[in-house]
């Protein structure tokens, strides 16, 4: 017995000293940065904060569509791979993540039927007695759908299906998902947490199927997690979800619940209804804003920041716009389902009635449900499983066997990638501003709402807004601790004093991907919404009509390769609002664009030695927005 | 902790200690029982050590009481699980005990100790497993690209010429803000690569440490001088430093080995027959 433990504590010894090995140190010399670094804090601890990435919306086995759709890779691989290692895909293919490791990363299987499949799965179990199981596992494509679509039915009814319903095996497999998120948890390196989604859907369709106004939310936990996580099988109304971390948050367990996909919802995600059709008050406004400070606004299926109908003056606004609802060929209705509209909206109520239930800060998130995220168009994979894995499923290249894109049959599988798989790209990662990487630190950036989301590559954004800023700050090597000391950064409200504001924004590309053509400063008030280029690429100046000139910058379809010497590798601007009224409130975001580059359809043409899908745009302009800083006039 | 663990005076005390306290503890707990849940030494002994492994601390009496409730308590429903024939036909059940009986194996399956040569063979095939990453710890000055023409007069060469001066100006207060952080410490050579890029990297840790300010170098930001305060080559470390591991590394691989054998011999004495199989 004291051998095995001696090898068990040298085991134990080994991975604390490698653990310690990868971690940045704070540079113990004179020259140090003098910061004040409190007691116990983390390797790498700064007081104007870091830039942390991260994907808090990945799916594993554990969720009742993934595992239909063979990914059979848990929790435990969804981290390993975060951290760099590499893993299968269902399609048999190897996942590493583009860029290098995460610094957080976070499993939110769905909670409805958490791990039940699994179950079903297995021989010798109640659950793989089931009649539903030997249907959902048979070798009948038919018979295998409409089990499906009853579990997906039944997620959106909210009607529990009573033998699949095990409550023991659901609360044992989340108290797994928390184990493994416990388990890779590492302060200063490596952020996890206990989540979940909660994955409620609105209409009802005549087929059975899971075709619904997307309503779903990630629910995050600060710390301690409940022993059971609130399902569309408990409510599938999201006001009863809030309820319900209200009564956790009464017992010490803080959480926020996210959003995403809201360019799915049916218009119903920012509605200006309760979701049982009532009016909206101000005590909905502050239990939405108390349970749901962010919303997550890109991933792979699609961006919901705007539309081109709801947008029309915006040249950038048509941008990977995905509006089919989830699991059927029906358009989303537009109204209601964008961010940037909902902010409109959030205002017009602030202003007509006292309160505003959009007040939220953005994320991004992959949503993928193979355990492993693909952020880059260059090494994309989707994201459901073997219906999406290759790409002639996801309509990139023509059917095997073909070649010219006038020969590709109409079949399930070329109507599927039509519609849904050829419309989602490569997306997104949350950035958050905090000190350190810990889940305290970044629990706290996500309640400042000092985020911001990406399209997939990692390029950093700051945001502040103050009275004080002048120009020679712009070129102060303390630029961020001024920045702080006189205003507000990304998330934050800015409470007027009767002058205009300056704003600081301040982008740099990732260093692995491609330069920036522009910064952009959105403004949106209760009556409109205007576009400014605050920086350009070349050291050029924005036009009258607030436009960068064109940079010049071009890709080359053939190859991919972009043209050299275009772009920035930072930017950086004073800006203030050339229509500034001291008396009307303004919500201002910034976006960043990059210079095109190919998108991940174009790479997977080349590469197949075909032509690029003439339906599908050839470049991709991958982005950054903020969070939004709120001016508010002077009371 | 593993020195200590070893130590036969530390082990006699600790039992010894333990074994007083924990008895103590359940005899509080069980006298008022029927039947018997018996906890003896051995199972006191193995919460303890477990204990010491995990928190690197002697459990104290409270510890130890707490874990003696628990085992009885484990025991008494497991027993009471196992009357009601809860066990037979669980799936759960029937894979923890194949997942406890290849556990007895790697206990059975003993491995020798490892001679000398065996050990040096096995550093020397594994080079990968005990070389360090190239590290670097430096300090940086930003320059923007655009400050030539909004700053004249502070190029980067006038810059690094007043900074390896005898009186330098304090380097914090020079150059443009940057949005990464200005000071690295141990910065492995993928983290510099994810966070400044390859070209960068590369020209970063082709520089020598030393007091005096370098540079400057470029990256997709701009230009850096930069103060190179260590710089640790990729390097295989010497066999006697990574000794222990290399044996820990070399039982691993010999248990697994001979678990493998072990299980294969339990297999060999069924006859398997799979339906469907040719």
């Amino acid at each position: 017995m004291w051998k095995t433990l001696t090898l068990a504590s040298t085991a134990l010894a080994l991975v604390a000293c490698s653990g310690n090995k990868t971690e940045p140190t704070r540079v113990e010399t004179a020259a140090a940065p003098e910061t004040t670094v409190p007691e116990g804090a983390t390797a790498g601890y700064n007081a104007d904060r870091n830039a942390y990435f991260g994907d808090m919306h990945i799916h594993t086995r554990n969720s009742f569509d993934a595992y239909i759709f063979n990914v059979r890779r848990t929790a435990d691989d969804a981290y390993r791979f975060a951290k760099g290692e590499t893993i299968k895909h269902p399609s048999g293919f190897d996942m590493t993540i583009a860029g290098g490791p995460l610094d957080f990363y976070t499993v939110t299987d769905h909670a409805e039927y958490l791990g039940i499949l699994p179950a079903m799965n297995t021989k010798g179990t109640a659950l793989s007695e089931v009649p539903r199981a030997k249907d959902m596992f048979s070798t009948d494509p038919a018979k295998i759908v409409a089990a499906f679509q009853g579990v997906g039915a039944s997620v959106r009814s909210g009607e529990k299906i009573e033998d699949m319903y095990d409550e023991p095996t659901i609360t044992s497999v989340w108290q797994e998902n928390i184990a493994a998120a416990e388990k890779y948890n590492e302060p200063g390196v490596f952020t996890t947490f206990s989540a979940y989604e909660f994955t409620s859907v609105t209409t009802q369709s005549e087929d059975g199927g899971f075709g619904g106004g997307n309503l779903h939310r990630n629910v995050f936990f600060r710390g301690e997690a409940p022993e059971r996580a609130f399902s569309t099988l408990d409510s599938t109304n999201p006001e009863d979800l809030w309820d319900w971390m209200d009564l956790q948050r009464a017992e010490g367990r803080e959480s926020i619940a996210i959003p995403h996909n809201s360019n799915v919802s049916d218009g119903q995600m920012f509605r200006l209804e309760t979701y049982n059709g009532d009016p909206i008050d101000a005590a909905y406004a502050e239990q939405r804003m108390r349970n749901e400070p962010l919303v997550e606004v890109t991933q792979v299926k699609g961006t919901s920041e705007t539309h081109p109908d709801l947008s029309p003056n915006d040249e950038w606004a048509n941008f990977e716009i995905y509006d089919e609802l989830l699991g059927s060929y029906d358009v989303s209705k537009t109204s209601g389902s964008y961010v940037r509209e909902a902010y409109r909206n959030g205002l017009k109520l602030q202003e007509e009635k006292g309160f505003d239930p959009f007040r939220f800060g953005l994320t991004a998130a992959s949503d993928s449900h193979v355990a492993g995220g693909s952020y880059s168009e260059k090494d994309y994979w989707s994201k459901i499983g073997i219906v999406d894995g290759l790409p002639f499923q996801r309509g990139s290249v023509p059917m095997p066997g073909i070649t010219d894109w006038a020969d590709q049959p109409v079949n399930q599988t070329t109507t599927n990638a039509k519609n849904w798989f050829s419309r989602w790209s490569a997306s997104g990662l949350t950035g958050v501003w905090a000190e350190e990487n810990t889940r305290d630190a970044l629990f706290d950036a996500f309640r400042r709402k000092e985020t911001f989301a990406t399209t997939g590559p990692r390029m950093k954004v700051r945001f502040f807004g103050g009275f004080t800023y002048t120009d020679a700050m712009l070129t102060s090597p303390d630029l961020a601790t001024q920045a702080y000391a006189g205003g507000v950064p990304m998330g934050g409200d800015l409470v007027g004093t009767g002058a205009a504001p300056q704003f600081i924004a301040w982008a740099v590309q990732d260093a692995n991907s491609a330069p920036l053509e522009r910064v952009q400063v959105v403004k949106v008030t209760s009556s409109g919404e205007t576009i400014y280029d605050a920086a350009c690429s070349g050291g050029a100046v924005p036009d009258a009509i607030h436009r960068c000139p064109d940079n010049g910058a071009s890709v080359d379809i053939a190859s991919c390769e972009t043209s050299p010497g275009s772009g920035a590798g930072e930017l950086k601007a004073l800006w203030t609002d050339p229509d500034f009224d001291p008396a009307q409130r303004a919500t201002y975001y910034v976006r960043v664009l990059e210079n095109p580059t190919c998108r991940w359809s174009t790479w997977e043409a080349n590469r197949n030695g075909t032509p690029p899908n003439p339906a599908l745009p050839t470049t991709i302009q991958e982005r950054a927005y903020t969070s939004p800083i709120w001016y508010i006039p002077p009371a | 902790m593993r020195a200590l663990i070893r130590e036969p005076l530390v082990h006699f005390v600790l039992v010894a200690a333990l074994v007083f306290a924990g008895h103590a503890a359940w005899t509080a707990y069980a006298s008022a029982r029927d039947g018997t849940i018996t906890v003896t030494e051995e199972d006191m002994e193995r919460m303890a050590a477990l204990y010491a492994s995990e928190s690197g601390a002697l459990p104290s009496p409270q510890d130890m009481a707490a874990m003696v409730t628990d085992q009885v308590r484990d025991e008494a429903l497991a027993r009471e699980a196992r009357r009601l024939g809860l066990d037979v036909g669980d799936t759960i059940i029937e894979r923890r005990l194949a997942q406890k009986m290849s556990f007895m194996v790697s206990d059975l399956a003993d491995t020798p100790a490892p001679d000398e040569a065996t050990l040096r063979k096995w550093y020397e095939d594994h080079p990968e497993s005990y070389t360090l990453a190239p590290s670097i710890t430096f300090e940086h000055i930003f320059l923007n690209p655009e400050r030539a023409r909004n700053t004249p007069g502070t190029d980067s060469q006038s810059l690094l010429k007043s900074l390896n001066e005898p009186t330098p100006p304090d380097w914090r207060t020079l150059g443009d803000p940057f949005m990464l952080q200005r000071a690295y410490g141990d910065l492995p050579i993928r983290e510099t690569v994810r966070l400044f890029g390859a070209d960068f990297a590369r020209a970063l840790f082709s520089l020598k440490a030393g007091p005096e300010w370098q540079g400057p170098v470029s990256s997709a930001f701009g230009q850096h001088l930069v103060h190179i305060v260590a710089r640790e080559d990729g390097r295989l470390q010497p066999f006697e430093e990574v000794r222990a591991q290399v044996e820990s590394d070399w039982r691993d691989d010999a248990l697994r080995g001979a678990n493998e054998q072990a299980i294969a011999d339990i297999i060999s004495r069924y006859k398997v027959h799979i339906e469907g199989a040719e």
